[in-house]
């Protein structure tokens, strides 16, 4: 089933109470159940940083197997304007607004994380988007907002994006929220409930959202210095807010364990008040979970990926888990450790009890397979996306222009890549696909780096359920 | 309005010599001129637009717009500069290219 083809009929499955009308699925297993094999991803590809005088582009890349340009970028929608770094981007409706009729998961919301400038493509025709509209920096910084991150929907139809600055590249970051014309309807809290923003994810029926922290834009823009950790520059803490109200329930800090709290997820199901949190700096996933007797939530380390030594540097490496998702059956938690170039998989079926179930050793610096294909890694496995049914793991290899400059300087010469893994979820299993790879070393402006991985119709680390 | 001579050097030797006037900065007068120089953010956060004086003190040959977030006190002192924000005061050389801002950070583990 796609969003083009969504009817007014009621989903089989469906435990709430009305109709589903819009997009998306009603419940997670009938994303699982009801949708086809992703034949294409949409890919942040950026120029931003280098000497390559290009702007940044949307990619579409063919993933139908049976396809003559299988494997390969079929269509880039360019930017208007240079410098943005497109990073994340979402939907601008997701299965949360099932219920809203007359709403299709057609537009893509794509920030430029170093320009602020917000893009709205049009998807109608999964192959060909088009640009839309445009909001410039300024009327962003006009809500002492700057560099957005991650997009989610809201129920209602309107789009909530987290800042991490404030109009000058400091702190606070806070919320921006648009409406479905993709104006901005004005910032979504109460200013100064946080200071550090990153990631977030919500819980609709729980009433909760749970925010993260990376560190002021002018902190990480740049790139990775060391002393910024010991100054205290980079969170540690995640915050759960009241849905509603959009204020601050409750902090937990996840002191030195928990340096650099980067992608948090809820399980999928509504219900759920669990969810898991990669700390990347600390290379540590901590389980959250709301405690009913103590009327709290709570966080406890639950995998630790230690640091290892490496015979040409100074010091033990950290793994350094950037990103994580949980399949659309709330069985596996993925996640990647950019550094060590590893892909892991563990059942959290128990999820105060991961039990580690597989990984792969790829590209990053001690990865066993360095090349695919013929081609040469340039990095480590950094964001991942999983297909709704859970068979086909993929993942790109840059984290962030100015952090990729540092620890992976071949991925300016060489451009990212995106590779895939088949995953057998009965045996927790991967196994690389040799025969895959997706190359942005080619690019006809030259070669350029691949972030975040969407499908046209829903993925694991964007569709929420109300 | 008074107009300077700022001379771009990239490290493969190429060099390009461009009049900037006091009121508009390096990445202004370098994109009328048709010449692509990395930045990103244009507010003086994310040293994308790094550059880096090849003589003379900052000081008197650019003045920065407002405060170069992006570079720390040690960048500063070695004659790094934000083009999105730095004005020349007089005539100057400036290393550009993307590889100035990779300068300011290294892998701290290595
Ligand atoms: S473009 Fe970001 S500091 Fe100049």
């Amino acid at each position: 089933m796609s969003d083009a083809s969504t009817s007014g009929d009621v989903e089989p499955g469906h435990d709430h109470e009305h109709h589903h009308e819009g997009p998306g699925y009603a419940t997670p297993q009938a994303a699982i159940e009801e949708s086809e094999r992703e034949q294409l991803a949409y890919v942040m590809s950026l120029y931003v940083g280098t000497d390559v005088d290009a702007p940044d582009f949307v990619a579409v890349v063919d993933l139908d197997p049976d396809s003559e340009t299988y494997c390969e970028i079929v269509d880039r929608v360019e930017m208007p304007e240079r410098g943005d770094e497109l990073h994340h981007f979402g939907w601008n409706a997701c299965s949360s607004s099932c219920h809203v009729d007359g709403l299709e998961r057609r537009h893509l919301i794509v920030p430029g994380q170093r320009s602020s400038r917000i893009h709205v493509l049009d998807a109608a025709d999964r192959r060909n988007p088009e640009l839309e509209t445009v909001i410039e920096p300024e009327d962003v910084f006009e809500y002492d907002l700057s560099a957005p991150h991650t997009v989610h929907c809201i129920p209602d139809g309107q789009i909530l994006i987290s800042m991490l600055g404030d109009a000058d590249g400091e702190l606070p970051g806070g919320f921006l929220e648009l409406n479905e014309d993709f104006e901005i309807e004005g910032r979504w809290e109460p200013p100064g409930e946080i200071e550090m923003n990153y990631d977030y994810w919500y819980q609709p029926r729980q009433n909760v959202m749970v925010s993260t922290e990376w560190a002021a834009p002018k902190t990480y823009y740049p790139g990775f210095d060391l002393e910024d950790v010991e100054a205290g520059n980079y969170g540690r803490k995640i915050h759960f807010w009241d849905w509603e109200d959009g204020t601050v329930e409750q902090t937990i800090d996840l002191g030195e364990e928990g340096q650099i709290p980067l992608e948090v997820r809820f399980l999928h199901t509504p219900e759920s008040t669990h969810g898991f949190v990669g700390t990347a700096l600390s290379s540590n996933m901590f389980h959250f979970f709301y405690d009913v007797d103590a009327d709290e939530y709570r966080a406890e380390k639950v995998i630790d990926f230690e640091a290892r030594e490496h015979e040409d540097w100074d010091m033990p490496v950290p793994g350094l888990t950037t990103d994580i998702l949980i399949s659309m059956d709330d069985r596996y938690l993925f996640g990647s450790n950019w550094l060590h170039g590893d892909v892991w998989m563990y059942d959290v079926s128990d999820p105060s009890n991961p039990r580690r179930a597989d990984s792969l050793s790829v590209g990053g610096t001690f990865g066993e397979v360095q090349e695919v294909r013929g081609r040469e890694l340039a990095g480590g496995p950094q964001m991942l996306q999983l297909s709704l049914d859970g068979e086909r793991l993929y993942w790109t290899t840059s984290l962030f222009s100015s952090w990729d400059d540092q620890f992976y300087p071949e991925e300016a010469e060489r451009g990212s890549v995106m590779l895939k893994a088949d995953v057998d979820p009965r045996t927790g299993t991967m196994e690389l696909d040799e025969d895959f790879l997706v190359d942005w070393g080619d690019c006809p402006a030259g070669p350029a780096r691949a972030h975040e991985i969407r499908w046209p119709d829903g993925d694991c680390t964007s569709d929420v359920w109300q | 309005m008074t107009n300077h001579d700022a001379t771009l050097e990239w490290p493969d030797g190429r060099s390009r010599t461009i009049e900037v006037r006091e009121d508009e900065t390096i990445l202004e007068a370098a994109e009328r001129n048709d010449i692509g120089l990395p930045f990103g953010c244009r507010t003086g956060a994310c040293g994308t637009c790094t550059g880096r004086l090849l003589e003379g003190a900052a000081d008197d040959a650019l003045a920065h717009r407002r405060r170069p977030r992006a570079l720390k006190d040690r960048h500063l002192a070695d004659g790094y500069v934000l083009l999105c924000l730095a004005s020349p005061r007089a005539d100057c050389r400036i290393a550009v290219g993307s590889s100035v801002h990779t300068e300011l950070v290294d892998n701290p583990w290595k």
